[in-house]
Protein backbone atom coordinates (compact mmCIF):
# COMPACT_ATOMS: atom_id res chain seq x y z
CA UNK A 1 0.00 0.00 0.00
CA UNK A 2 2.57 2.40 0.87
CA UNK A 3 4.15 1.61 -2.06
CA UNK A 4 1.41 2.28 -4.42
CA UNK A 5 1.16 6.17 -2.87
CA UNK A 6 4.98 6.50 -3.47
CA UNK A 7 4.45 5.41 -6.76
CA UNK A 8 1.43 8.07 -7.30
CA UNK A 9 3.75 10.78 -5.42
CA UNK A 10 6.60 9.94 -7.62
CA UNK A 11 4.43 9.78 -10.88
CA UNK A 12 6.72 6.93 -11.97
CA UNK A 13 6.35 5.15 -15.44
CA UNK A 14 6.95 2.04 -15.76
CA UNK A 15 8.73 0.30 -18.98
CA UNK A 16 8.78 -3.07 -19.56
CA UNK A 17 9.63 -4.75 -23.06
CA UNK A 18 7.56 -7.75 -23.61
CA UNK A 19 9.29 -10.39 -26.10
CA UNK A 20 6.62 -12.00 -27.96
CA UNK A 21 7.37 -14.59 -30.64
CA UNK A 22 3.79 -15.17 -31.17
CA UNK A 23 3.04 -11.84 -32.85
CA UNK A 24 1.65 -11.17 -36.21
CA UNK A 25 4.86 -10.12 -38.48
CA UNK A 26 3.92 -6.72 -40.01
CA UNK A 27 6.07 -4.14 -41.49
CA UNK A 28 4.50 -1.27 -40.19
CA UNK A 29 3.98 -0.40 -35.87
CA UNK A 30 1.04 -1.68 -34.84
CA UNK A 31 -0.12 0.37 -31.65
CA UNK A 32 -2.56 -0.83 -28.83
CA UNK A 33 -3.60 0.91 -26.05
CA UNK A 34 -5.57 -0.49 -22.64
CA UNK A 35 -6.24 2.04 -19.95
CA UNK A 36 -7.13 0.02 -16.53
CA UNK A 37 -7.74 0.88 -13.57
CA UNK A 38 -6.01 -1.11 -10.75
CA UNK A 39 -7.08 -0.46 -7.04
CA UNK A 40 -4.69 -0.94 -3.96
CA UNK A 41 -5.46 -2.88 -0.88
CA UNK A 42 -6.20 -1.16 2.16
CA UNK A 43 -3.57 -0.07 4.35
CA UNK A 44 -3.48 1.80 8.60
CA UNK A 45 -2.71 5.32 8.55
CA UNK A 46 -1.40 5.72 12.13
CA UNK A 47 -4.42 5.52 14.15
CA UNK A 48 -6.86 7.65 11.93
CA UNK A 49 -8.14 4.85 9.65
CA UNK A 50 -7.11 3.38 6.49
CA UNK A 51 -6.40 4.29 2.83
CA UNK A 52 -6.81 2.65 -0.48
CA UNK A 53 -5.87 4.19 -3.86
CA UNK A 54 -6.48 3.32 -7.00
CA UNK A 55 -4.62 4.16 -10.24
CA UNK A 56 -5.24 4.30 -13.81
CA UNK A 57 -3.03 2.60 -15.76
CA UNK A 58 -2.49 3.11 -19.62
CA UNK A 59 -0.91 0.45 -21.30
CA UNK A 60 0.20 0.38 -24.74
CA UNK A 61 1.74 -1.95 -27.00
CA UNK A 62 3.20 -1.17 -29.81
CA UNK A 63 4.21 -4.35 -32.50
CA UNK A 64 6.68 -3.90 -35.38
CA UNK A 65 7.03 -7.20 -37.24
CA UNK A 66 7.71 -10.21 -34.27
CA UNK A 67 8.61 -7.42 -31.40
CA UNK A 68 6.53 -5.64 -28.73
CA UNK A 69 7.01 -3.30 -26.82
CA UNK A 70 4.66 -2.49 -23.34
CA UNK A 71 4.87 0.92 -21.90
CA UNK A 72 2.88 1.41 -18.74
CA UNK A 73 2.11 4.69 -17.91
CA UNK A 74 -0.04 6.40 -14.22
CA UNK A 75 -2.46 8.24 -15.68
CA UNK A 76 -4.46 8.97 -13.18
CA UNK A 77 -4.77 8.48 -9.01
CA UNK A 78 -7.50 8.29 -7.04
CA UNK A 79 -7.81 7.69 -3.11
CA UNK A 80 -11.44 6.04 -3.12
CA UNK A 81 -10.57 5.51 0.84
CA UNK A 82 -9.23 7.32 2.71
CA UNK A 83 -9.38 8.03 6.86
CA UNK A 84 -12.72 9.66 7.81
CA UNK A 85 -13.20 8.98 11.14
CA UNK A 86 -13.70 12.52 12.31
CA UNK A 87 -14.82 15.11 9.87
CA UNK A 88 -11.65 16.45 10.15
CA UNK A 89 -9.37 14.24 9.15
CA UNK A 90 -11.48 13.12 6.04
CA UNK A 91 -10.62 16.75 5.11
CA UNK A 92 -7.18 16.51 5.97
CA UNK A 93 -6.66 13.52 3.72
CA UNK A 94 -9.23 14.82 0.94
CA UNK A 95 -6.86 17.91 0.22
CA UNK A 96 -3.50 16.51 1.08
CA UNK A 97 -3.07 13.98 -0.62
CA UNK A 98 -3.00 15.62 -4.29
CA UNK A 99 -1.27 18.54 -3.52
CA UNK A 100 1.74 17.02 -2.13
CA UNK A 101 4.99 17.01 -4.67
CA UNK A 102 7.74 14.65 -4.42
CA UNK A 103 11.20 14.96 -5.77
CA UNK A 104 14.47 13.11 -4.93
CA UNK A 105 17.04 14.48 -2.09
CA UNK A 106 19.67 16.02 -3.77
CA UNK A 107 22.63 18.66 -2.79
CA UNK A 108 22.69 22.04 -4.47
CA UNK A 109 25.03 24.83 -4.55
CA UNK A 110 24.02 28.22 -4.89
CA UNK A 111 24.53 31.83 -3.89
CA UNK A 112 22.86 31.97 -0.18
CA UNK A 113 22.38 34.70 2.27
CA UNK A 114 21.67 32.11 5.80
CA UNK A 115 21.18 28.59 5.99
CA UNK A 116 18.01 26.86 8.20
CA UNK A 117 18.52 23.67 9.90
CA UNK A 118 17.50 21.40 12.67
CA UNK A 119 18.51 23.42 15.98
CA UNK A 120 22.25 22.60 17.56
CA UNK A 121 24.29 23.97 19.77
CA UNK A 122 27.48 22.15 17.87
CA UNK A 123 25.99 22.73 14.86
CA UNK A 124 29.16 23.73 13.19
CA UNK A 125 28.06 24.39 9.57
CA UNK A 126 25.29 26.41 9.97
CA UNK A 127 26.35 28.83 12.92
CA UNK A 128 30.14 28.67 10.97
CA UNK A 129 28.48 29.37 7.69
CA UNK A 130 26.51 32.28 8.68
CA UNK A 131 29.16 34.13 10.41
CA UNK A 132 31.40 33.70 7.57
CA UNK A 133 28.86 35.01 5.28
CA UNK A 134 28.33 37.72 7.93
CA UNK A 135 32.05 38.48 7.93
CA UNK A 136 32.09 38.27 3.96
CA UNK A 137 29.53 40.67 3.16
CA UNK A 138 31.16 43.51 5.76
CA UNK A 139 34.73 42.66 4.54
CA UNK B 1 18.22 29.45 25.71
CA UNK B 2 22.26 29.64 24.78
CA UNK B 3 22.10 29.78 21.04
CA UNK B 4 23.67 32.27 18.77
CA UNK B 5 21.32 35.37 17.76
CA UNK B 6 22.65 36.52 14.28
CA UNK B 7 21.23 39.76 13.37
CA UNK B 8 21.96 40.67 9.56
CA UNK B 9 20.68 44.41 8.79
CA UNK B 10 21.51 45.37 4.85
CA UNK B 11 19.66 48.76 5.57
CA UNK B 12 21.83 51.94 4.77
CA UNK B 13 22.74 52.69 7.96
CA UNK B 14 21.81 51.68 11.11
CA UNK B 15 21.72 52.95 14.45
CA UNK B 16 23.96 50.62 17.23
CA UNK B 17 21.64 51.84 19.88
CA UNK B 18 18.75 49.79 18.23
CA UNK B 19 20.99 47.09 17.73
CA UNK B 20 21.74 47.03 21.34
CA UNK B 21 18.26 47.58 22.46
CA UNK B 22 17.24 44.46 20.70
CA UNK B 23 19.84 42.29 22.01
CA UNK B 24 18.85 43.57 25.65
CA UNK B 25 15.31 42.44 24.46
CA UNK B 26 16.71 38.73 23.51
CA UNK B 27 18.43 39.02 27.10
CA UNK B 28 15.55 39.95 28.67
CA UNK B 29 13.48 36.95 27.18
CA UNK B 30 15.97 34.52 28.24
CA UNK B 31 15.86 35.50 31.86
CA UNK B 32 12.58 35.03 31.99
CA UNK B 33 11.78 31.60 30.23
CA UNK B 34 14.81 29.76 30.47
CA UNK B 35 14.88 26.44 31.73
CA UNK B 36 18.72 26.26 32.27
CA UNK B 37 18.43 29.20 34.99
CA UNK B 38 16.78 28.07 38.62
CA UNK B 39 15.51 31.89 38.89
CA UNK B 40 13.68 32.39 35.61
CA UNK B 41 9.61 32.63 36.05
CA UNK B 42 9.45 29.39 33.50
CA UNK B 43 11.51 27.56 36.39
CA UNK B 44 9.85 28.77 39.35
CA UNK B 45 6.29 28.06 37.26
CA UNK B 46 7.20 24.94 37.21
CA UNK B 47 8.40 24.05 40.25
CA UNK B 48 4.95 25.84 41.82
CA UNK B 49 6.94 28.01 43.57
CA UNK B 50 5.02 31.17 41.34
CA UNK B 51 1.30 31.12 40.89
CA UNK B 52 0.04 31.84 36.71
CA UNK B 53 -1.31 35.08 37.88
CA UNK B 54 2.06 36.58 39.12
CA UNK B 55 4.26 35.41 36.33
CA UNK B 56 4.98 38.86 33.43
CA UNK B 57 2.12 39.04 30.62
CA UNK B 58 4.49 37.70 28.62
CA UNK B 59 4.60 34.53 30.01
CA UNK B 60 1.28 33.93 30.61
CA UNK B 61 0.66 35.05 26.20
CA UNK B 62 3.37 32.64 25.51
CA UNK B 63 1.75 29.46 27.33
CA UNK B 64 -1.59 30.59 26.25
CA UNK B 65 -0.16 30.14 22.22
CA UNK B 66 1.54 26.93 23.09
CA UNK B 67 -1.85 25.74 23.98
CA UNK B 68 -3.65 26.85 20.97
CA UNK B 69 -0.70 25.16 19.12
CA UNK B 70 -0.68 22.00 21.24
CA UNK B 71 -4.43 21.70 20.22
CA UNK B 72 -3.89 22.73 16.44
CA UNK B 73 -1.13 20.14 16.41
CA UNK B 74 -3.31 17.06 17.83
CA UNK B 75 -1.17 17.51 20.80
CA UNK B 76 1.96 17.04 18.91
CA UNK B 77 3.73 20.43 19.68
CA UNK B 78 3.20 19.97 23.34
CA UNK B 79 5.24 22.40 25.57
CA UNK B 80 4.97 19.45 28.22
CA UNK B 81 6.57 16.71 26.19
CA UNK B 82 9.71 16.75 27.68
CA UNK B 83 8.09 15.87 31.42
CA UNK B 84 8.33 19.64 32.73
CA UNK B 85 7.14 23.10 31.63
CA UNK B 86 9.33 24.05 28.87
CA UNK B 87 7.51 26.79 25.94
CA UNK B 88 11.27 26.82 24.62
CA UNK B 89 9.83 25.67 21.20
CA UNK B 90 7.61 28.44 20.90
CA UNK B 91 9.66 31.10 22.36
CA UNK B 92 12.39 31.19 20.60
CA UNK B 93 10.67 32.00 17.04
CA UNK B 94 8.19 34.01 19.56
CA UNK B 95 11.24 36.35 20.84
CA UNK B 96 12.42 36.71 16.90
CA UNK B 97 8.98 37.81 15.70
CA UNK B 98 8.66 40.50 18.64
CA UNK B 99 12.35 41.78 17.28
CA UNK B 100 11.52 41.92 14.00
CA UNK B 101 8.74 44.08 14.96
CA UNK B 102 10.89 46.50 16.89
CA UNK B 103 13.39 46.81 14.12
CA UNK B 104 10.74 47.63 11.56
CA UNK B 105 9.72 50.53 14.52
CA UNK B 106 12.81 51.37 14.33
CA UNK B 107 12.43 51.62 10.52
CA UNK B 108 14.99 49.16 9.52
CA UNK B 109 13.47 47.53 6.53
CA UNK B 110 15.99 45.14 5.03
CA UNK B 111 17.19 42.52 7.79
CA UNK B 112 17.06 38.88 8.81
CA UNK B 113 17.27 37.50 12.34
CA UNK B 114 18.29 34.30 12.98
CA UNK B 115 18.18 32.15 15.65
CA UNK B 116 19.94 28.80 15.90
CA UNK B 117 19.04 28.20 12.29
CA UNK B 118 15.32 29.53 12.43
CA UNK B 119 14.85 32.75 10.97
CA UNK B 120 12.81 35.64 9.96
CA UNK B 121 14.11 37.96 6.58
CA UNK B 122 12.64 41.03 6.05
CA UNK B 123 13.03 42.81 2.60
CA UNK B 124 15.94 42.11 0.45
CA UNK B 125 19.08 41.35 0.70
CA UNK B 126 20.66 44.08 -1.63
CA UNK B 127 18.77 45.86 -4.22
CA UNK B 128 16.89 44.17 -6.73
CA UNK B 129 17.37 40.88 -5.06
CA UNK B 130 15.34 38.99 -2.20
CA UNK B 131 17.03 36.79 0.69
CA UNK B 132 17.61 33.02 -0.56
CA UNK B 133 18.27 30.92 2.52
CA UNK B 134 19.33 27.36 2.41
CA UNK B 135 17.72 24.39 3.98
CA UNK B 136 20.35 22.48 5.05
CA UNK B 137 21.14 18.88 4.05
CA UNK B 138 20.58 16.49 6.56
CA UNK B 139 23.02 13.69 4.73
CA UNK B 140 25.59 16.60 3.11
CA UNK B 141 26.54 18.86 5.79
CA UNK B 142 27.88 21.23 3.99
CA UNK B 143 25.44 21.48 1.55
CA UNK B 144 21.96 22.50 1.05
CA UNK B 145 18.60 20.58 -0.17
CA UNK B 146 17.10 23.65 -1.41
CA UNK B 147 17.12 26.98 -1.49
CA UNK B 148 13.83 29.50 -0.33
CA UNK B 149 13.49 33.08 -1.79
CA UNK B 150 11.48 35.47 0.25
CA UNK B 151 11.22 38.84 0.93
CA UNK B 152 9.36 38.99 4.28
CA UNK B 153 8.96 35.29 5.67
CA UNK B 154 9.87 33.02 8.29
CA UNK B 155 11.59 29.77 7.96
CA UNK B 156 12.21 27.37 10.51
CA UNK B 157 13.39 23.68 10.51
CA UNK B 158 13.20 20.95 13.13
CA UNK B 159 15.26 17.67 12.01
CA UNK B 160 16.83 14.64 13.92
CA UNK B 161 19.87 15.30 12.66
CA UNK B 162 21.91 17.95 14.13
CA UNK B 163 21.40 17.06 18.31
CA UNK B 164 20.48 13.55 18.13
CA UNK B 165 17.07 12.62 18.20
CA UNK B 166 16.10 16.07 20.76
CA UNK B 167 12.07 15.53 19.53
CA UNK B 168 9.96 13.01 20.76
CA UNK B 169 6.47 12.23 19.69
CA UNK B 170 4.28 13.27 22.85
CA UNK B 171 2.06 10.32 22.10
CA UNK B 172 5.16 7.84 22.29
CA UNK B 173 7.87 9.56 23.92
CA UNK B 174 9.87 8.20 21.26
CA UNK B 175 11.75 9.65 18.65
CA UNK B 176 9.74 9.44 15.25
CA UNK B 177 11.33 7.06 12.76
CA UNK B 178 11.18 7.71 8.75
CA UNK B 179 11.75 11.67 8.50
CA UNK B 180 15.06 13.81 8.24
CA UNK B 181 13.83 16.95 9.13
CA UNK B 182 10.97 19.39 8.38
CA UNK B 183 10.69 22.72 7.33
CA UNK B 184 7.90 25.30 7.69
CA UNK B 185 7.86 28.72 6.16
CA UNK B 186 5.22 31.90 6.79
CA UNK B 187 4.38 34.79 7.87
CA UNK B 188 5.42 34.27 11.89
CA UNK B 189 8.52 32.51 13.17
CA UNK B 190 6.57 31.38 16.22
CA UNK B 191 3.92 29.36 14.38
CA UNK B 192 6.65 27.83 11.61
CA UNK B 193 8.56 26.89 14.47
CA UNK B 194 5.82 24.88 16.15
CA UNK B 195 4.41 23.41 13.46
CA UNK B 196 7.68 22.11 11.72
CA UNK B 197 8.38 20.61 15.77
CA UNK B 198 4.69 18.88 15.53
CA UNK B 199 4.81 17.66 11.75
CA UNK B 200 8.70 16.13 12.29
CA UNK B 201 7.20 14.61 15.12
CA UNK B 202 4.01 13.05 13.03
CA UNK B 203 6.32 11.07 11.11
CA UNK B 204 6.86 10.21 7.50
CA UNK B 205 2.90 9.61 6.47
CA UNK B 206 0.91 11.87 8.70
CA UNK B 207 3.40 14.58 8.60
CA UNK B 208 3.46 15.59 4.68
CA UNK B 209 -0.51 15.56 5.12
CA UNK B 210 -1.07 17.45 7.77
CA UNK B 211 1.16 20.63 6.42
CA UNK B 212 -0.65 20.09 3.50
CA UNK B 213 -3.68 21.90 4.86
CA UNK B 214 -2.17 24.37 7.05
CA UNK B 215 -3.17 27.86 6.48
CA UNK B 216 -0.46 30.48 5.18
CA UNK B 217 2.11 28.40 6.13
CA UNK B 218 4.27 25.74 3.49
CA UNK B 219 6.16 22.95 4.52
CA UNK B 220 9.07 20.97 2.91
CA UNK B 221 9.60 17.79 4.41
CA UNK B 222 12.60 15.54 3.70
CA UNK B 223 12.27 11.69 4.19
CA UNK B 224 14.52 9.22 5.54
CA UNK B 225 14.42 7.12 2.16
CA UNK B 226 15.60 10.36 0.72
CA UNK B 227 12.01 11.31 -0.96
CA UNK B 228 11.56 15.31 -0.32
CA UNK B 229 7.59 16.24 -0.06
CA UNK B 230 7.12 20.03 -0.58
CA UNK B 231 3.55 21.59 -0.26
CA UNK B 232 1.77 22.92 -3.46
CA UNK B 233 3.04 26.57 -2.79
CA UNK B 234 6.59 26.00 -0.91
CA UNK B 235 8.75 28.81 -2.19
CA UNK B 236 11.67 27.02 -3.29
CA UNK B 237 13.62 28.46 -5.95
Amino acid sequence: MRKAVMTFLTAAVIAMPVVDATAAVKATAKKKVVIQRFTGSSAQVDRWGTVQVAIVVRKTTTTTGTKKRVTRRITAVTVPVYPNHTSRSSYISANAVPILRSEALQAQSARIDLVSGATDLSNAFVQSLQSAILKAKRA
Amino acid sequence: MGMPIVVDVRDESVDDAVLDRMFEWFRRVDATFSTYKDDSEISRLGRGELALEETDPDVRLVLERCEQLREETRGYFDAHAAGMLDPSGLVKGWSVDRAVEFLHQADLRNFAVSAGGDMRVSGRAVPELCWRVGIQHPRERREVAAVVEANDLAIATSGAYARGDHVVDPHTGRPPAGVLSVTVVGPELATADAYATAAFAMGPHAGPRWTARLRGYEAMTICADETVLTTARFPAA
